[in-house]
């Protein structure tokens, strides 16, 4: 997963590792022990220590030995990295000013502890802004049940196949769910779920098409409470964060069923737009919770990053594919170190 | 937050107004400026550096044409440049053919083959729709409730699991049809079986047209996807779907510079109508986040030209009532005042309502009252006494103290521009004819 942002972050290191290499040799009258010191300790790395880090060694290095203006350089192309992957822009910002910052302070002399500077002030910057996983299953096991999760989102991100994968899931790990048809709108919307429901053995609760949307989700809540299931999985119509009404019935639904989780829901490969409505859901409707789905479309994870950052809230799981088990748990610390190469 | 996109851009514009000479620091703050939002839209990174880089050297280096300021020659070359980004409309014929619609999942591709095909109906074709999505559950009922809304026959069999046969059995099936959409199920690039299958079905279909359905929300992944596709089956337009939320729509040029196509439509609804061709300045005024950057350019240009003419009328002191009609023609020309404005980027300049109303439906009363004028009259309008005054008002349907007023409005005039000759002259006409058009 994400094996594109970590391609990128690769690429990098060949350009940049050329580039400082060009800057030693201009810089000939530099002693030829320091330059020593900066090139040597390369081969004696391990095979393959994660390209990123020798990239941060890099770095750190210049810092040390050519000038800290050229500092900048590397980080304006880690940015464009950054934006090439769809980390939003004012995110990209935030994840440069943490580094520089984190760099800039720890001046440090020549030898002592550079390599993992940089790549642990990477790494720090990362995990701030992606903020912690979300666990479902202990969460639904230490809560009172039912547990109503309601799942919001724009058009097309793939609300309903997340119900039905999220509904697996849970099916899988032993708990009871109920569906309830919240798109009422959208047409196909009540077929398709139905399909899948009935593919998974589950029961689903629907009006006719039109129908209040809020009064098919209180009626699944009853229902869930009538007959002791464990989650119900509210499904609703896919909306545009600038349309008032929309919002506004989206909050009537929050109001009328009560959910004990939001769950937001959002694509992976979303640019810049992501984080304006990520940012509008949560302030009309709250969320506690994302789900990005479509990772599997060799995306490059910027999404995740600007959309956590954004809300403030942690990613729960990743849809990776079309199939119910297509579906993972969210973990950032896993994430990062991939991204950055560390080993486990 | 994108609203302070706009303004920023608006006040690196600003900075460049009033200089002579092209100030390195302005370029670079408004390339700067440009180039924040550009990427917040969602255009290619690399596409954004090459179109900065392009803005920043001809800027500096092109000699503004005589008469233009600085800022209308920057301007004009950021237009020009954004206007090769954007590339030109795709073509739509309205005659037979078939279309094949591609896209990744949840782009929209059932809703804008819905909204294609009622796009065709109303301009007279007869149109039939294939759905080929045989794996999403309730694709076909979504089809087939669209189109029965608008009376258009949908093919499709949602028990049957091969797409290649619902094509090969639905475009006879749609024999009397002139116009045949065929929907296809959602594809990434990364799916080798699904991008064969619709390699398959374009090979059965021999489809005209092969459109790309892109989500105005898809970010930087937009090039690597279209260019899978475009491998595939050769894309030759691109729809833009979602463009009534808040996404700017950037990604999709990034698929327009990879098929080498041209955007076709622009979905922007949840109803079977929302679907609109596509408008390249419409779509830039929204990537930046500001007025319309065309016709500002363009207007900018009309008056200088016009303005050049009177202007040296009337420092040669002759100021007849002709001047001002050409005056009042090219204010005219430039549509309501109150476009004007908000086409300007003035930033916040608050203008009372009123003020634009008077103003415009004055002039335009005064046009007419001229037009009611002899040539001779135009040219020496002392010769107007009080019963030529009662034969122009009405011939111009006007009252004769209208005619006055505009007498009197005419002598203000002269008396002003007499100013302009002199040495200590504040008044200066073409300074004037720049702020009605927004040239300073």
């Amino acid at each position: 997963m994400f094996e594109g942002l970590r391609a990128r972050l690769q690429k990098i290191t060949g350009s940049l590792e050329n580039k400082i290499e060009e800057n030693i040799e201009k810089n000939t009258i530099a002693p030829a022990t320091a330059v020593g010191s900066v090139l040597r300790p390369l081969p004696e790395q391990p095979k393959d220590p994660g390209l990123l880090e020798r990239v941060k060694v890099l770095i750190t290095d210049r810092e040390f030995f050519i000038s800290e203006k050229d500092i900048e350089e590397p980080l304006f192309e880690l940015h464009m990295v950054l934006l090439e992957s769809d980390v939003a822009l004012p995110v990209a910002d935030e994840i440069i000013r943490r580094v520089r910052e984190d760099l800039t302070r720890s001046r440090r002399k020549v030898g002592e502890q550079l390599q993992g500077i940089a790549r642990s002030s990477l790494r720090g910057a990362l995990l701030a802004v992606l903020g912690d996983g979300f666990d479902l299953l202990s969460y639904v096991r230490n809560h009172d049940r039912p547990v109503k999760i309601l799942f919001t989102g724009v058009n097309g991100t793939g609300k309903t196949t997340t119900v039905a994968k999220v509904a697996s899931y849970l099916k899988r790990n032993g708990f009871s769910v109920v569906i309830g048809a919240g798109d009422t709108f959208r047409a196909g919307a009540q077929e398709q779920i139905d399909v899948h429901a009935d593919r998974l053995g589950i029961k689903v609760i629907s009006h006719q098409q039109g129908a209040d949307p809020s009064a098919v989700l209180f009626d699944a809540v009853q229902y869930a409470q009538a007959h002791k299931i464990d989650v119900v999985l509210a499904d609703t119509a896919g909306r545009f964060h600038n349309r008032a009404n929309l919002m506004s019935q989206l909050e009537k639904i929050r109001r009328v069923m009560k959910p004990d989780l939001v769950v937001y829901v959002d694509e992976a490969v979303a640019g810049n737009d992501a984080v304006v409505r990520a940012h509008e859901f949560e302030k009309t409707v709250g969320a506690d919770a994302v789900i990005l789905t479509k990772a599997d479309m060799d995306t490059k994870g910027g999404a995740a990053v600007s959309i956590a950052h954004t809300i403030g809230k942690p990613v729960m799981f990743l849809g990776t594919g079309q199939g119910y088990e297509d579906i993972t748990p969210f973990s950032p610390v896993r994430l990062v170190d991939e991204l950055l190469g560390v080993q486990a | 937050m994108l609203d302070k996109l706009g303004t920023s851009l608006k006040d690196a514009l600003k900075k460049l107004a009033g200089k002579t000479v092209v100030d390195r620091a302005a370029v670079e703050e408004l390339v700067k400026d440009l180039q924040r939002a550009l990427i917040q839209a969602d255009v290619n990174v690399r596409l954004v550096m090459q179109l900065s880089e392009s803005i920043k050297r001809r800027a500096l280096d092109e000699q503004p044409p005589r008469g233009m300021t600085v800022r209308e020659h920057v301007l004009r070359i950021v237009y020009q440049e954004l206007v090769r980004l954007v590339g030109s409309a795709g073509e739509v014929r309205l005659e037979p053919q078939v279309i094949l619609m591609a896209g990744l999942q949840g782009s929209g591709k059932t809703t804008t083959t819905a909204k294609l095909a009622r796009y065709f109906q109303r301009k007279g074709l007869r149109v039939g729709v294939i759905c080929a999505d045989t794996f999403r559950p309730g694709a076909f009922d979504q089809l087939n409730t669209l189109c029965s809304r608008a009376n258009i026959p949908c093919f499709g069999d949602p028990a049957e699991k091969d797409a290649r046969k619902i094509v090969r059995d639905g475009l006879p099936a749609m024999g009397s049809s002139e116009v045949v959409i065929i929907d296809t199920q959602g594809r990434h690039a990364l799916e080798a079986d699904l991008i064969q299958e619709i390699i398959d079905l374009q090979a059965i279909a021999k489809a005209r047209h092969r459109w790309l359905v892109i989500d105005a929300a898809l970010g930087q992944q937009a090039a690597e996807q279209a260019r899978r596709f475009h491998e595939a089956i050769s894309i030759d337009g691109v729809i833009i779907t979602k463009m009534d939320g808040t996404a700017k729509g950037g990604g999709a040029l990034s698929a327009v510079a990879e098929t080498r196509s041209g955007i076709v439509f622009i979905g922007s609804g949840e109803t079977i109508d929302d679907l609109e061709r596509f408008d390249p300045d419409g779509f830039i005024s929204r990537l930046l986040g500001m007025g319309d950057l065309k016709a500002l350019v363009e207007k900018a240009e009309e008056t200088l030209a016009k303005g050049e003419v009177d202007v040296n009328a009337m420092l040669r002191g002759k100021f007849s009532l002709r001047d001002m009609y050409s005056q009042l023609e090219a204010v005219t020309r430039m549509g309501p005042l109150k476009q004007i404005m908000s086409m300007l980027p003035l930033g916040n300049v608050q203008i009372p309502e009123d003020a634009y109303d008077i103003t415009s439906t004055k002039m335009a009363r005064y046009r007419i009252i001229m037009d009611s004028m002899t040539g001779a009259e135009l040219d020496d309008p002392s010769l107007i006494g009080s019963s030529r005054i009662q034969r122009i008002a009405r011939g111009a349907g006007a009252s004769p103290d209208e005619v006055r007023e505009l007498l009197r409005y005419y002598k203000m005039m002269k008396r002003a521009l007499k100013g302009v000759r002199g040495p200590q002259g504040r008044f200066n006409m073409q300074r004037m004819m720049k702020k009605f058009g927004g040239g300073t």
